[in-house]
């Protein structure tokens, strides 16, 4: 009798086990976007991205949120235009929102389908590839999201009256721990 | 001598009030209009006609409306600047879009795709969703942005720093551009002073020379006018070329009063029949330092060294 309570109980504590949420913060980030224009080639880098991610019944949704003021291109006049062009004031985050199944923590390339909200707008993209180390009990994930400023209605900055291209790939390292 | 000054002063007159007449033009195209166009579809992806298309400037609050036609498509002349949209029609829930932006460069093309239903304010971005097949759910174990401790004031919107930056934005587009076209008869000035001031007898030169630099220094007074009430933003700690680029001003920003100062008393001298002397031998070193400085502040922030 004790042995089929102690068996069933097993069971029901495998199972509460199993559906349990687990997270994972983000430890480290470094976001850097990159602007061209034929007399200049800039970056902005941000270290100001809070992530978090839950996992349940096999599936983690992340959540990635950027200051956009957090973006440091080494010229002020520059990321003050910047938040300007991208309504940074009025939208003052960048969220990255994803869904992954929990096997790909083990994988060396994902593959994620990212929602992103910036400018007041949201774009979709999809399959971008993303490199993923393990280090001790971190994973690394690096990759590039392939933004452009008309997935978000931004009107291109000039300078000299000579618009920027409309490519900004946003180059991603993100340090996760799972908690 | 005197009909010589009347003469130059005369022609630099002239050339100051064209330039007078133009810069308003000048100014407002940089303030121009701007195409907002776009159709309207039901989720079939059939037209809506007589929909109610209504851009609210969000700088402004001026509210402009267009009606669909036949085809569905609707289009709207306004001033540049950013609008919120809402797209109206019997049968359909209202579709509102947070922030488009609309430029005198190219027309905004801005299509709406209406969901059948009651009328309501839904969320504009939830509305243009597509289905991803591993797309972010709205299961209550996904992350919010206060799980990630984010204060309210990080998260929260600010139109009035926004509409300050916007400003800024507008005022440093046009010192930009009066800057560049102030360089144009900046450099005919400087090339036209040897032969103003050299061993030639004849005026023309000279004129041209006083009015060229006179229309100099009023495109620059507009320029650095531009630049000094552009609003500053609270907090904001000046970093790389800009600093140069301001430091440069307090070079090129004295000689443009002393340029014109020398000038004159040279210009004076000259028609005199003597020779430049004194403190308005300076007129020429000091107009080389200052084009230099304005060169080297406009480089500063065009070209990455």
């Amino acid at each position: 009798m004790n042995k089929r309570i102690l068996i069933v109980l097993s069971f029901v504590a495998l199972t509460a086990f199993a559906e349990a949420n687990t997270q994972w913060i983000l430890q480290q980030s470094t976001l850097t976007y990159h602007v061209s224009h034929p007399l200049h080639q800039s970056e902005g880098v941000s270290h100001g991205a809070k992530g978090k991610g839950v996992c349940h019944a096999g599936q983690c949704e992340f959540l990635i949120a950027v200051p956009v003021k957090s973006f440091d291109s080494g010229d002020s006049n520059r990321d003050l235009h910047m938040i300007q062009v991208t309504r940074g004031a009025e939208f003052p985050l960048v969220t990255v929102r994803t869904r992954l199944p929990e096997s790909d923590a083990a994988a060396s390339t994902i593959n994620a389908d990212l929602e992103i909200q910036f400018a007041g707008q949201t774009a979709h993209y999809k399959q971008v590839p993303f490199k993923v180390e393990k280090q001790g009990g971190e994973t690394h994930i690096s990759g590039t999201i392939p933004a452009t400023l008309t997935d978000f209605k931004i009107d291109p900055p000039s300078l000299l009256t000579i618009p920027v291209k409309n490519d900004i790939p946003v180059r991603v390292d993100m340090t996760w721990r799972p908690q | 001598m005197l009909s010589n000054l009347w003469r130059s002063s005369i022609s630099g007159l002239v050339v100051v009030s064209l330039f007078g007449m133009l810069a308003p033009s000048l100014i407002a195209q940089t303030v121009g209009k701007g195409v907002l166009t776009g159709r309207v579809t039901d989720p079939s992806g059939g037209a809506v006609a007589n929909a109610s298309v209504a851009a609210t400037s969000i700088d402004s609050g001026q509210k402009q409306t267009a009606t669909t036609g036949p085809e569905g498509t609707y289009k709207l002349e306004l001033p540049e600047g950013n609008y919120r949209l809402t797209f109206e029609a019997a049968g359909f829930k209202t579709l509102e879009i947070s922030s488009a932006t609309v430029s005198g460069t190219a027309p905004e093309i801005l299509d709406g795709k209406l969901e059948r239903g009651e009328a309501v304010n839904g969320n504009p971005a939830l509305t243009q969703q597509e289905n991803l097949p591993n797309a972010p759910s709205s299961s209550t174990t996904a992350p919010s942005l206060s799980d990630l401790g984010l204060s309210p004031e990080q998260t929260r919107g600010n139109p009035q720093e926004q509409a300050l930056l916007d400003k800024r934005t507008h005022m440093l587009k046009i010192h930009q551009r009066m800057g560049l076209i102030t360089t144009i008869p900046l450099v005919a000035t400087v090339i036209l002073g040897p032969g103003a001031g050299g061993k030639s007898e004849g005026t023309a030169t000279r004129d041209l020379h006083v009015a060229l630099g006179s229309l100099t220094g009023d495109l620059y007074g507009i320029t650095a006018y531009y630049a000094i009430r552009a609003p500053r933003i609270p907090g904001t700690k000046k970093r790389g070329p800009i600093k140069f680029h301001e430091a440069m001003a307090w070079i090129h920003g004295p000689g443009m009063i002393l340029t014109p100062i020398l000038g004159a008393m040279a210009f004076s001298q000259k028609n005199n029949g003597e020779k430049v002397h004194g403190i308005a031998q300076a007129h020429g070193p000091v107009a080389i330092v200052t084009a230099g400085a304005f060169g080297a502040a406009l480089l500063s922030v065009s070209v990455k060294f």
